[in-house]
């Protein structure tokens, strides 16, 4: 099985409250959806919420299949936000 | 010019240096939801003197509701909560023009109404009414307004579709999982789940009214001199921190991706068997047309064991999203053997032959022509 190399990234992931904060290294290739996914599953975030994910260090939010070789750089510090739905 | 009263009313907002009563009070604001950042929104339109809201909302006012809804009273209970909140917004302020339009949005903001609109605010309660008001606002190209909150966080997110056609749309962000939950509350690809157990999300007045405020604002474009383009605004109402962030629009967003280009709106006649007369099309080309309506229709009713049922002409012909799963129990033998075909891709031929003379139950149909979506507006004749 061949394999792609991509680069690699230190990031920082927390939640939006930022009681949970990580440093990571991250495959380049690694998508929004995963790093949320990892986040609900490390940190036991309640799963009857939606996330999205947001780099508080450009101010853009990072659409759910975007990978990070996009619009993220080492050190970037990526916040899990909730979406909310009640009004 | 405002007459002397009103602008006696609104001296103190003169001082403002980036405020301008002048376009607040021309401002033609739709708020969608009138439950508790709805009230918010509303209550903070009126006070800031905006000309014309109207309010929508088919629900009714129960008393838990009164915790969160500055408008509303007690005496309200079961009366709708959209002529409710209008009510007490016009006793805010006389000057402005507050309506309300009980229903579902889905069934009374007409596209031609959506576009007499400077914005329109989502102050829902679910996914599914954010999407439809997101396409809404697409088509019309109308501003759009999200809001949402829990017990401790409040969001408004701005979309500035009259402004630029490259804004980004809500469904730009949103992720896959909040797709999986809409699909849960559905079966046979359109129909309720009868079973399925709504999830109450408790929220309280502090979270509705930074929500409203933040939405209000947005609405008006208060000090509004900024680029145009969608953002994100997230805040933490215990603590007060708060982020803001852009959203760039997506490639393939299942929401704004067909309307990459601005969409072309025609306003046809809801009689298939004849919205082409004196038109001059070559009709055999155009029954090939394929068209994606926008409600799904039920276009089968057959139970796998006893076959066809007289039964059918309760349901074919009609909105998938009226009925529930009970349908799929077969009123012959009582086995849950029906299968329901659901469908909302047709072409223009088959809707002649199905509709004829008949209204299709949908609001719009649209079409790919020439690498443009065209929408088909339906609902006025």
């Amino acid at each position: 099985m061949s394999s792609i190399m991509t680069q690699s990234l230190k990031l920082y992931v927390r939640t939006a409250d930022q009681t949970r904060r990580a440093e990571l290294d991250l495959d380049a290739g690694s998508t929004g959806a995963d790093i949320i996914q990892a986040a609900v599953d490390n940190w036991a975030l309640p799963a009857d919420t939606d996330y999205t994910l947001v780099n508080t260090t450009t101010g853009r939010a990072l659409a759910p299949g975007e990978d990070l070789s996009k619009g993220v750089r080492p050190g970037d510090t990526l916040e899990v936000q909730p979406v909310l739905v009640a009004g | 010019m405002l007459d002397p009263r009103r602008a006696q009313r609104y001296r103190r907002h003169d001082l403002i240096d980036w405020f301008s009563q002048e376009q607040v009070s021309a401002a033609r604001v739709a708020v969608i939801g009138a439950g508790a950042v709805g009230n918010e929104v509303v209550k903070n339109l009126a006070l800031l003197g905006c000309g014309t809201i109207d309010v929508f909302d088919f629900d009714t006012v129960e008393l838990h509701n009164l915790t969160r809804s500055v408008l509303l009273r007690e005496s309200d209970a079961g009366r709708n909560k959209a002529e409710a909140v209008a009510e007490r917004a016009r006793e805010l302020d006389p000057h402005v023009t507050v309506r309300a339009v009980p229903g579902d949005f889905w069934d009374t903001l007409a596209l031609g109404r959506l576009q007499q609109y400077d914005c329109a605010v989502a102050a829902v309660d679910n996914f599914e009414a954010r999407l439809r008001l997101n396409q809404l606002c697409l088509i019309a190209r109308v501003n759009l307004v999200n809001t949402g909150l829990d017990s401790r966080w409040a969001a408004v997110e701005s979309f500035p579709f009259a402004a630029t056609a490259d804004a980004a749309c809500y469904e730009c962000t949103l992720p896959g999982s909040a797709y999986a939950r809409i699909a849960e509350r559905y079966s046979c690809g359109g129909l309720r789940r009868r079973a399925l157990i709504e999830r109450r999300i408790p929220t309280t007045a502090i979270t509705a009214s930074v929500a409203g405020a933040l939405a209000a604002s947005a609405a008006l474009r208060l000090g509004g001199d900024e680029e145009p383009r969608a953002r994100r605004r997230l805040i933490d109402t215990l603590g007060g921190a708060g982020s803001a962030s852009d959203i760039e629009r997506r490639a393939g967003c299942p929401g704004c991706s067909p309307y990459a280009r601005p969409p072309q709106v025609v306003h046809i006649r809801n009689r298939w068997a004849t919205w082409h007369t004196g038109k001059g099309l070559d009709l055999e080309s155009v029954a090939a047309q394929p068209v994606q309506l926008s409600d799904a229709l039920i276009t089968g009713y057959e139970c796998a064991d006893c076959g066809p049922l007289e039964e059918a002409a309760q349901y074919v012909g009609r909105r998938a999203a009226g009925f529930d799963d009970g349908i799929t129990t077969c009123p012959r033998c009582a086995a849950p053997a029906v299968r329901v075909e659901i469908r909302d891709a047709f072409t223009v031929g088959e809707l002649m032959e199905r509709f004829g003379a008949s209204r299709v139950p949908a609001r719009f149909a649209l079409a790919a022509i020439d690498g443009r979506t065209v929408c088909f507006n339906l609902e006025e004749e």
